[in-house]
């Protein structure tokens, strides 16, 4: 036999052995921050009275408003099922869809509906949800909003905070008519109620952890008075009416205390705790600038507030406990105040000034402190976080009207919340 | 075998050497924790490379084959060359016995070159042997009287008549023998083109395994899985749970073409949401680009989705 040829053979066997080591992996280390792409499918509405308005589409727009979705337009729609056994996959795949939502509205009676709905992945072909609940004519606007949530917490391992409520100050009229009113609608800014209104100026809502009460300051005794409402009974009473200022209350995690702005004799402010079911104070903050816009962390023994004893307005923390001393977590830029804790305490929000307009910022608290300006108002104030943290509303300006507006936590996804009538100011996002 | 060890000593060398290498890196990425690929990077069942080992199997076997053939025609030849041999001796003989050395050793001369040669030698080797007997014959006459030669003429007659029927003999045996010979030459020609046929064509296998070694750990290969990557980073949304700290694999098929028949994630401590995620960016991902050598192609692999932001 040939010699290089047995060679040969000798060196495929070589080869062959090698091979079996040559497993292909490929590293992942980045991904996009984009929507992801949903068809909400029209829900089908059999039966003589139609659904009061259109679920899938309150659907569709609390997903988008979110920024984590891109929503389908209806009219690229080439077919509407409304079950899973009708759906073709390859079509809504072809048409770059990675979910896709259907289901039926079905009228029980003229005041109950029977909402009925699934989820579909369109890459895998998996049915991930399927939900039916009935749901009366007041409660129907709740119940898609549900819907959504279920949804994105599907998809994103989030839980949704579509269907919660916001607080928010609307201001109407001019002097001397001018008039104040405190102001709870859903999160999309519909179905508001009045739950205060006052010729004098109402300021800073605050929610109780429970969502059943509302801290707020009121003037209507000509001076600011801390008051808390309770919401399903409408009862309020005056917690603080210290001489000077009361302000910026905030409510302890547990629900118990109340920290707040209070200011002495001579005009200094600082920041207090009080005990709301004895009304004791005491004292968190001991300086000569102004320590206002308390917030309690999560755990509830530490506080965020402002201070300009530096200087310029800067966040800082300090502890509730005696002798603990201020840390100051604010460097970059002269002006940065108004913090908001995000629920799980990873984030802060707050209002920095930027290019000469005020500009809603976070600022990572277990990093390396790294802030990012989110928005680029010129006069963007009073963040405020969505229970599930994934959301900012604020206060912004609009052709000369204060109005709410909403920015994804991670900055990528701006949106005006439709607006009553007046100015709105300060919002402020109730718990879950 | 032993036999065969010998001749072969070098591939041999080789074989032992890189085996050694082989087994010893394996022991010594067992030793150390960096150097072992995790649990699921474990080498999965590879298409490709089943398909390969048939190739190579069957090369093996083709080569087996053709070493056995030519083995059968080195016998073949070796028996003609033994025939051949013994014809050679007979006629060697039978020039003797025709007492012409001359005549003999251009019949064997002959006998190497080809047939017609030796068609000719051997018809010279009978003239000479004509003109012997004919010399033997006026020598015998002058002779004659010698009444007590007579019968030694008369033998010597007998003798160049058998001389004469030698070289007839010697003339078909050789003829036989050419022509077996002529089919012999035809045989192991035949033979060897198939063999060398046969060794270009694992040759042409060897080599494709040579490139794709050679592409697996080149820039081809680095362009592959720089394609891959980026075809997969561009359709993964990441979902608000995958950060820094996820560490996920999946498993994907694809079919020539680049089409995702499946994507599985095996080993992962990312939540639903985050599994979710990374099937749908193979999927989306499909079909996946081709490789920029058919070589590379890989039914079956893995990708590792560890987020550095």
């Amino acid at each position: 036999m040939n010699k290089r040829f047995s060679s040969l053979l000798a060196i495929g066997f070589l080869l062959f052995c090698s091979r079996t080591w040559a497993q292909l992996v490929v590293e992942i280390t980045k991904g996009q921050a984009e929507a992801i792409p949903i068809a909400i499918v029209p829900f089908e509405s059999p039966g003589a009275a139609a659904a009061p308005f259109d679920v899938a589409q309150l659907v569709g727009s609390d997903l988008a408003r979110s920024g984590r979705f891109n929503t389908m337009d209806r009219k690229d729609m080439v077919e509407q099922p409304h079950t899973g056994a009708a759906i073709s996959f390859d079509d809504w795949r072809r048409l770059n869809n990675d979910y896709i939502v259907v289901g039926q509205v079905q009228t029980v009676d003229p005041d109950h509906f029977n909402i009925s709905f699934e989820l579909y992945n369109v890459l895998t072909r998996q049915r991930m949800l399927g939900y039916q609940f009935t749901a009366n004519k007041p409660g129907l606007r709740l119940a898609s909003h549900q819907v959504a949530d279920m949804v994105f917490q599907k998809i994103l391992g989030i839980r949704g905070a579509f269907a919660t409520r916001i607080a928010y100050i609307s201001v109407l009229g001019a002097v001397p008519h001018r008039q104040y009113r405190l102001i709870v609608s859903d999160a999309d800014g519909e179905n508001p109620h009045v739950v205060m209104q006052s010729n004098e100026p109402l300021m800073s809502p605050a929610w109780s952890p429970d969502g059943q009460n509302l801290a707020y300051v009121s003037f209507e005794d000509r001076l600011p008075s801390v008051y808390v409402q309770n919401l399903p009974t409408g009862e309020r009473r005056r917690v603080s009416a210290h001489a000077g200022v009361n302000q910026a209350p905030a409510w302890s995690p547990d629900g118990k205390k109340l920290a707040l702005t209070l200011s002495t004799r001579d005009g200094n402010l600082d920041v207090y705790v009080m005990d709301l079911a004895t009304q004791a104070l005491t004292r968190i903050t001991d300086d000569p600038g102004i320590d206002t816009e308390p917030q309690w962390s999560k755990d509830g023994q530490t506080i965020y507030f402002t201070s300009d004893r530096a200087g310029g307005p800067q966040i800082y923390r300090v502890g509730i406990h005696s002798g603990d001393k201020p840390q100051r977590l604010t460097f970059q830029g002269s002006y940065n105040a108004r913090p908001r804790v995000s629920p799980d305490e990873s984030q802060l929000a707050f209002v920095t000034q930027e290019d000469g307009g005020y500009r809603i910022a976070t600022m990572d608290l277990h990093g390396h402190g790294e802030v990012q300006v989110l928005t680029k108002g010129h006069f963007d104030v009073s963040p405020s976080y969505a229970p599930n943290g994934a959301e900012i509303i604020y206060a912004t300006r609009d052709r000369g009207r204060g109005v709410l507006a909403l920015v994804s936590a991670d900055g990528r996804v701006q949106e005006r919340l439709v607006s009553s009538e007046g100015e709105l100011q300060e919002p402020a996002w109730a718990p879950f | 075998m032993r036999e065969f060890l010998r001749e072969h000593s070098w591939a041999v060398a080789v074989s032992v050497l890189l085996h050694g290498l082989l087994v010893g890196g394996v022991i010594l990425a067992a030793f150390i924790p960096a150097f072992r690929p995790p649990p699921n990077l474990q080498p999965l069942p590879i298409d490709a490379v089943v398909v390969d080992s048939q190739i190579v199997h069957a090369a093996q076997q083709r080569a087996a084959e053709a070493a056995a053939s030519v083995q059968a025609a080195e016998q073949a030849k070796a028996a003609a060359a033994d025939a051949k041999a013994a014809e050679e001796a007979k006629a060697a003989d039978d020039a003797k016995a025709a007492e012409d050395a001359k005549a003999a050793e251009d019949a064997k001369a002959a006998q190497d070159t080809k047939a017609a040669e030796e068609a000719k030698a051997a018809a010279a080797a009978e003239d000479a042997a004509k003109s012997a007997a004919a010399a033997q014959k006026a020598n015998l006459a002058q002779q004659a009287a010698a009444a007590e030669r007579a019968e030694e003429a008369k033998a010597a007659a007998a003798k160049a008549a058998d001389a004469k029927k030698a070289a007839e003999a010697k003339q078909a045996a050789e003829k036989q023998a050419a022509e077996a010979k002529q089919i012999a030459d035809a045989q192991r020609a035949a033979d060897e083109r198939a063999r060398q046929d046969r060794e270009a064509e694992l040759r042409k296998q060897l080599s494709d395994e040579e490139r794709r070694n050679a592409v697996e750990s080149g820039p081809l290969r680095d362009s592959y899985i720089a394609k891959l990557r980026n075809r997969i980073q561009n359709a993964w949304i990441k979902p608000p749970s995958a950060s820094v700290g996820l560490d996920c694999l999946v498993e994907v098929t694809q079919v020539p073409g680049g089409e995702v028949t499946s994507a599985r994630v095996t080993q992962c401590n990312g939540d639903a949401a985050a599994r979710q995620s990374i099937e749908n960016a193979v999927y989306r991902a499909s079909p996946l680009p081709d490789p920029p050598d058919p070589a590379l192609f890989e039914r079956n692999f893995v990708f590792r989705f560890k987020p550095d932001e």
